[in-house]
């Protein structure tokens, strides 16, 4: 039988268990849930998949006209001290 | 003993930098410039959505750490003090101009619905490899997520999975506790998680 509240305990402990932030014994509890709660696994990938897209995102690029106005700014500045 | 502030130079790669231009050296101020517009352009976009607003950022900023460098003991690295700055900036941005409203996101809006209606099977989106997910539209798309979440969640997101601090940094930069910082940072993850699915199955 499935147990919805293990679900919640475990839910609020994702982020940490993909971060590596939890002890080991806590890993544990969650790994043994996983094995037998296909939801959670579910949860799980998509939420580790979220993370990596949002840590593969390309930066954004500074706009050139502002890169020399801002270089042009901070010599006058470095020159006024 | 070695004191604190000697550890934290050991670790900071801008170390020998500000120690240079706290020495008088303010030619090499530009060198400074170099190494965080564009981190600092990033996070203005991600925070404010619009590109006058991320130059403004970037511009208080800078002439804020150079107003201030002199002043700079060492006691956190220089990039954490940098990014302490530019939350300020933006913090004080945010007053004059319209962002998501603030709001608090609970736990309960994201629970996984009773087993009998929740997918039994990862979508394919969470699956493939991402040079296949990844493309323009799917950037833009997170890049709206992000600015809809509440300005306070916003904050922890993009320090911690955009520009990549831990835990403990990002709680010395907003000065807010580790365990405030994960608690943001998991309603953050799972509103965007939401707002991916969305995406993927309307696409």
């Amino acid at each position: 039988m499935h147990d919805h509240q293990q679900c919640i305990e475990l839910f609020e402990k994702l982020s940490e268990y993909l971060d590596g932030e939890l002890d080991q014994a806590v890993c544990e509890t969650i790994e043994a849930h996983l094995q037998e709660c296909r939801p959670c696994q579910v949860c799980l990938n998509t939420l580790k998949q979220t993370v990596t897209i949002c840590r593969q995102m390309q930066a954004d690029r500074v706009p050139e006209d502002f890169s020399r106005r801002l270089r042009k700014m901070i010599l006058q500045y470095a020159d006024s001290l | 003993m070695t004191r604190p502030n000697s550890i934290q130079k050991k670790n900071d790669r801008d170390s020998e930098l500000i120690e240079a231009i706290q020495g008088g050296r303010s030619d090499l101020f530009v060198e400074l410039v170099r190494r965080y517009e564009r981190p600092l352009y990033n996070f203005g976009m991600k925070m404010c959505g619009k590109r006058q607003d991320a130059e403004d950022l970037v511009q208080d900023t800078l002439l804020n750490v150079f107003k201030y460098l002199k002043g700079f003991r060492h006691e956190t690295k220089f990039k954490n003090w940098l990014y302490r700055i530019a939350t300020s900036a933006c913090l004080k941005k945010r007053r004059k101009s319209k962002f998501a409203p603030d709001r608090e996101l609970s736990l309960e809006e994201f629970l996984p619905p009773e087993e009998a209606k929740v997918e039994q099977d990862t979508p394919s989106w969470a699956t493939l490899p991402l040079d296949q997910v990844l493309n323009e539209e799917l950037g833009r798309k997170l890049s709206d997520a992000i600015l809809e979440l509440p300005e306070k969640y916003r904050l922890v997101l993009v320090l911690r999975d955009i520009e990549g601090f831990s835990t403990e940094e990002s709680a010395q930069i907003l000065n807010l506790t580790a365990a405030n910082i994960k608690v943001r940072l998991h309603r953050a993850r799972l509103f965007l998680k939401d707002q991916l699915k969305t995406y993927f199955q309307d696409g």
